[in-house]
């Protein structure tokens, strides 16, 4: 081995890396925005869930304490603690609110509720849950339990038998026992997936065009830009739906996913996410000089748009300025989209909101593709 | 008959780089013009300019009439770039026929008749990644000529391309300016300059002399155009020279 041909060789690696200047800033930079964000997400706490209150609780006279509303005590204790804020709720609104995410839970104290426990010492609570997050149903049904047993501490010294004084019949409005985590991570993986393979097939096949010039000789012939990035949304998408399609028959059928939603409603939301990937993909291309530089767009972009999609980390525990910010990106909305369609088995029009949010981040990706689809590389 | 392309003034700068300076020139229709000049004297960006890529800075530029950028005359230009720009995934057919439905469609069978004026119907089924440079300009060259423009632009076109083909290529090129064809050839080979009805010699991003080779020959004096063209290029130069000697 010559030893100064090595030295050179390495020398002119070195060389050639600090001469490509964004990939040496990236490469130091993008590690940090990375950690620095999954720190911040994992150690924000979880804020407490709220948990809707039926209470219809009559009171009764318990011996030692006179006439007490045990409700009114497992309210209180949860008003203390830090996992749930109870919403007090009219019987009749308890199933809008839980349909509208308002509240994670219904808790129902029947009116017969303080007497029951005065007289055999123990007593039964209805919950409802939201259902599509296993672990938020989990969380709050925990909660519950844990406050619930700590209000009663006190009172339930005679109970017989010991026996747990507090029972929870559970009821679920979305999903139910059976859905576990991968229920609830299949959609937004679904998201993930079509939008990243999209994404990166657009700005690399972009990216091959513009190198070997054949942009700029498509430039040369009456096709408008906008026909050039409509072509190329409906090239991809047919990729797009096959995989996503694809993917979903497998979970279906071979992992057993649970699946309650109508296919086509859930290729449509697939549809919109390409034509942001697409276009975004268009629009990066601009800024990279090679294959290599598309790669660091996904520490720099695609990583963080993950992360704040409520992927991992439910988006309304997100903290403080995240939350807006989540809702700015495309991810998050079709990740709702689906899980609203997956999980929950709604069609379109409940998803109307998300919708519009793709269309409109959508239309805005699409006019910068337009307008960068001749741009030389900066 | 209007002419073809018309330069009036036309200026076109990066940055500080003055590519196009002042550049007036008016091409007849149904002639073969050649742009002559060095590697950098801006014939590239004249080219690109006369296509509507580029817009200029100041002056005008016109095809059969109309000003340029319009892209409703690009289906009657036809471009070949310096370097092929070709689709290394698809076969030689398929960029043809790709590139002939971007100018506004042709017939399949007009695909294979301008593979086979590439000398290119034994490969058209070959993906462009598999082929020789040379093969390469040629699928380019025919990506140019599918849709029958009326004005066909080659910048640098018989690089790569062996001398038996260039010949050919010559030869037809004198059918199209026999149909009323224009073509405009860029080249820094004087040798492919004699073939050309008219010649601009370009030095940096200025027309220094243009004529017919004849004309250009008993005006510079010299028994080539390479001498003719040194002899222009010279004449340009000396004036700076001479302007700093005083000082």
């Amino acid at each position: 081995m010559n030893r100064k041909r090595v030295i050179t060789l390495a020398g002119r690696v070195i060389r050639q890396t600090l001469r490509d200047r964004r990939t040496v800033v990236l490469f130091l930079i993008g590690p940090l925005i990375i950690v620095s964000l999954t720190a911040l997400l994992l150690r924000s706490e979880g804020r407490p869930a709220p948990l809707g209150i039926v209470n219809q609780d009559e009171g009764a006279t318990v011996l030692l304490f006179g006439q007490v509303r045990l409700a009114d005590r497992i309210v209180a204790a949860m008003s203390e603690g830090d996992a749930l804020v109870p919403v007090p709720l009219p019987a009749d609104e308890a199933e809008a609110a839980l349909r509208a995410g308002r509240v994670r839970g219904v808790v129902t104290f029947p009116p017969d509720f303080s007497a029951s426990f005065a007289g055999e010492r123990r007593v039964r609570l209805q919950l409802t849950l939201e259902g599509s997050n296993p672990l938020q149903a989990t969380a709050v049904l925990s909660a519950l339990m844990q406050t619930g047993m700590r209000a009663l501490a006190g009172l339930a010294s005679g109970s017989a038998g010991g026996e747990l004084p507090l029972s929870v019949d559970v009821t679920y409005l979305y999903g139910g026992p059976e859905y576990d985590l991968l229920d609830y991570l299949a959609p937004p993986y679904l998201v993930l997936i079509v939008f990243f393979f999209v994404f990166l097939l657009t700005t690399v096949t972009f990216l091959r065009e513009r190198s070997q010039g054949t942009v700029e000789r498509l430039m040369a012939t009456p096709v408008t830009r906008l026909e050039i990035v409509t072509g190329y949304m409906l090239g991809f998408l047919a990729f797009a739906l096959a995989d996503a399609a694809l993917l979903l028959g497998f979970t279906v059928t071979v992992i057993g996913l649970h699946y309650a939603g109508n296919l086509f409603d859930m290729l449509v939301i697939e549809s919109l996410l390409v034509m942001v990937a697409v276009n975004l993909g268009i629009f990066l291309s601009t800024f990279a000089r090679n294959e290599f530089q598309v790669l660091q767009f996904i520490p720099l972009v695609i990583l963080p748009m993950v992360l704040l999609s409520g992927l991992l980390f439910p988006v309304e525990d997100l903290p403080g300025l995240f939350q807006p910010l989540a809702y700015l990106l495309p991810l998050t909305h079709a990740s709702d989209a689906l899980r609203a369609i997956m999980i929950r088995g709604q069609g379109l029009a409940e998803v109307g909101v998300q919708i519009v949010a793709l269309l409109l981040t959508g239309m805005i990706m699409l006019a910068l593709a337009a307008v960068t689809v001749r741009r030389e590389v900066a | 008959m209007a002419d073809a392309v018309t330069l009036d003034s036309v200026c076109k700068s990066f940055g500080a780089l003055q590519a196009v300076q002042n550049f007036s020139l008016r091409i007849p229709t149904g002639i073969t013009y050649g742009l002559l000049g060095p590697n950098g004297a801006g014939k590239t960006t004249l080219i690109r300019l006369i296509v509507g890529l580029l817009r200029a800075d100041s002056g005008r530029v016109s095809v059969m009439g109309r000003p340029m950028p319009d892209k409703d005359m690009l289906a009657h230009i036809g471009y070949m770039t310096q370097t092929p720009a070709i689709y290394s995934d698809l076969t030689v057919r398929e960029n043809v026929a790709f590139f002939g439905t971007m100018a506004g469609g042709v017939s399949p069978a007009r695909v294979n008749e301008v593979i086979a004026l590439v000398g290119l119907s034994d490969r058209a089924d070959s993906l462009g990644r598999t082929l020789s440079g040379g093969m390469r300009q040629r699928t380019s060259l025919a990506c140019a000529l599918v849709h029958q423009p009326r004005l066909l632009l080659l910048d640098e076109p018989t690089v790569g391309v062996d001398p038996q083909l260039r010949v050919q290529f010559w030869d037809y090129f004198r059918q199209l300016n026999a149909q009323g064809v224009t073509i405009i050839v860029s080249s820094h080979v004087m040798d492919e300059a004699e073939r050309c009805d008219r010649l601009g010699f370009i030095r940096q991003g200025q027309l220094i002399a243009e004529g017919t080779g004849a004309d250009l020959l008993a005006q510079a004096g010299a028994r080539t155009l390479e001498e003719a063209f040194l002899t222009f290029a010279g004449a340009t130069q000396e004036r700076p020279l001479q302007e700093k000697m005083p000082a």
